[in-house]
């Protein structure tokens, strides 16, 4: 009997140690480490990722107070034409570059109360067309067609993205620089400029690494 | 006695019967897989077939259809779906229920989600950098080459990492198109051009053709459970290429070779856990033929046979090794099955109408529409029969440069 129990005790040893052959991987970190946002002045323990929605929300949100607050928009008698320049894109991440402009506009439209009024530059060719069927008597005009009164711009508002990142195998980290500026027409002075930075940095799951 | 015999068989059954319950439990029925009707065009084929994948699968139909769509001359169908891959293989892949089932060891490595070897990812990059420059975003363009040579220094011999001469090329060239300083990309390109001098830059060129040649590389799996990723790659007969327009010819070529990309990367992480798979289901077969042999031996002794005094034979049960014949007989049919449900299979999903070779040059045209041909040579530089196109380059009077893409695959 005493042999049966030590077979049967044996067998329950041997048994899990069975299954459990095979399962030490050595892999570190094996289900990743999922994306997290940090401090742009935080070092990190690896590196991160791409250009999201909430960053596009915090960095138009912050320029567009930026530009609402100089004195050149806040106390200016007539309000400034400004007309918006794309986004030059310096980063590994292929972005929608519009939508930046887009959002800082909309956001200054919206906060404004009309102390800025933005010149639609991406119209131009059909606002040309539409000009010179006035000017042809083809269609009606309110006014003398051949007057211009197309605006010139006070003001050009532009941005630039830029971004360093590290990769190894501890995970990839970016570090993007979102920074925007507003440059006077007439004079070519830097009216403004503000920028934020973001980083971010994650692991992926072992089993794509 | 005899009642005790009985008992240890009862349980021995009951035994056999739970191991085959749990053997079976989670043996569900997999939903049929939605019927493709073929139609012969690669395009809507491959959206069919992406349709009724698995949605794990999904990137690696967007690959194959956007390949087929650029050969077509559907830049728009391959936009579309590398916009759908990229942000999937862009990103961080954490946290991913179904990653972690593939990590175990009764799943297999397809379970995960596809996102592509480090060469497939850097040519979804590749392809949508030249798309958003067809679409006049170089510094996008730009931003898909350095994303590509960044997956590409996962390489595991320094060598190898970060090491397409085109990705550096494009990206230091993009940066002159747009007024920057691309020396320090062109130094780098030229560092791994492997002997091959590069075109300095021309930021006034407007026509930029890419040109692909050959097949890629194609995976397969070895090892003694298919638990290694392998590749097999056959050098192409196309070597070189020309492109005649314009009274002159513009050659092409090969600055990367995808079958050198695809096996200089070195080891894998997860090719230790498949390893670690396969060494599990080694053992667990090996402990299992021992088990049950053993408990064939032991319940061979399980019962004897004697004379009784008065002359008569009777049967005995010998406890001890009729509790070893249960015992091992457990442990052997555990380990057989855990052996046969071990999956140690190298995922072998691929991008399989990648071209072996990528060229590019760059020129100067003015608008208009202009006969081009287009030639490929083999290693010795002849020129290769039944491979020869002629096409039309429309150079469009856009401020933006012209794109071509050109292949010597078929859609």
């Amino acid at each position: 009997m005493k042999n049966s129990f030590r077979i049967l005790t044996l067998a329950a040893v041997a048994a899990p140690a069975v299954f459990l052959t095979g399962c030490a991987t050595g892999v570190q970190n094996p289900s990743g480490v999922p994306v997290t946002e940090m401090k742009a002045d935080e070092r990190g323990f690896v590196a991160g990722t791409g250009v999201e929605s909430q960053d596009l929300v915090a960095v138009t949100d912050k320029m567009a107070r930026g530009v609402l607050g100089i004195p050149e928009i806040a106390s200016a008698k007539v309000a400034p034409r400004i007309v918006l320049d794309p986004v030059v894109n310096e980063t590994r991440f292929p972005i929608n570059k519009d939508i930046f402009l887009t959002r800082i506009r909309s956001q200054l439209n919206e906060k404004s109360m009309g102390k800025v009024r933005f010149l639609d530059r991406e119209m131009m060719k059909t606002l040309e067309r539409e000009r010179d069927l006035k000017r042809s008597g083809q269609v009606t005009a309110s006014s003398e067609p051949n007057v211009v009164e197309f605006r010139g711009a006070d003001y050009f508002l532009t941005g630039k993205l830029q971004g360093l990142t590290t990769k190894n195998s501890q995970g990839t980290s970016d570090y993007i620089l979102y920074s925007f500026r507003l440059t006077d027409a007439r004079t070519s002075e830097i009216v403004w400029e503000s920028s934020s930075e973001i980083k971010k940095q994650g692991l992926e799951d072992a089993a794509y690494r | 006695m005899l009642l005790r015999v009985q008992l240890l068989r009862r349980r021995f059954t009951a035994t056999l019967v739970v191991v085959g319950l749990i053997a079976f439990t989670g043996c569900a029925t997999v939903p049929d897989r939605p019927q493709v009707i073929v139609t012969g065009d690669a395009v809507v084929d491959g959206n069919a077939q992406r349709a009724a994948a698995p949605a794990k699968d999904r990137a690696l139909w967007d690959f194959r259809v956007a390949a087929s769509a650029l050969r077509a001359a559907n830049p728009a169908e391959a936009k579309l779906r590398l916009d759908e891959a990229l942000p999937l293989i862009g990103g961080i892949l954490a946290n991913d229920a179904e990653a972690k089932r593939a990590r175990g060891l009764f799943s297999a490595e397809t379970t995960k989600t596809f996102i592509g070897e480090p060469y497939e990812r850097v040519m979804a990059y590749y392809y949508r950098g030249l798309l958003y420059w067809r679409d006049g975003q170089p510094d996008n363009a730009r931003a898909c080459y350095r994303s590509g040579q960044l997956i590409d220094s996962d390489a595991e011999a320094v060598d190898n990492k970060s090491d397409y001469v085109l990705l550096d090329y494009l990206d230091g060239f993009a940066s002159a198109k747009l007024g920057g300083d691309g020396s320090d990309a062109f130094a780098r390109a030229q560092a791994n051009a492997k002997g091959k001098t590069l075109p300095p830059y021309d930021p006034a060129a407007n026509v930029l053709i890419f040109a692909d040649y050959g097949r890629g590389p194609r995976k397969y799996s070895g090892g003694e459970y298919g638990e290694q990723l392998k590749f097999f790659t056959k050098d192409s007969a196309a070597y070189s290429a020309t492109l005649a327009v314009n009274g002159e010819t513009v050659v092409l070529p090969a600055y990367d070779d995808l079958n050198f990309q695809a096996t200089t990367r070195g080891g894998r992480v997860m090719d230790h856990i498949l390893a670690g798979k396969a060494v599990f289901k080694r053992n667990t077969d090996v402990v299992g033929n021992v088990a049950l042999v053993g408990a064939a031996i032991a319940a061979d002794n399980a019962y004897g046979r004697r004379r009784r005094p008065d002359g008569t034979i009777e049967t005995y049960g010998n406890r001890d090794a009729q509790a070893a014949a249960v015992a091992l007989g457990a442990i052997g049919l555990l380990s057989k099955l855990a052996s046969a449900a071990t999956t140690p299979k190298a995922d072998i999903r691929m991008w399989d109408n990648l071209p072996q070779r990528l060229s590019f040059a760059a020129l100067r045209l003015g608008p208009g529409e202009y006969p081009a041909t287009l030639e490929f040579q083999d290693a010795a530089g002849s020129t290769l029969p039944g491979l020869t196109q002629t096409l039309k380059i429309q150079v469009e009077p856009a401020d933006r440069d012209t794109v071509i893409f050109l292949s010597e695959l078929k859609p």
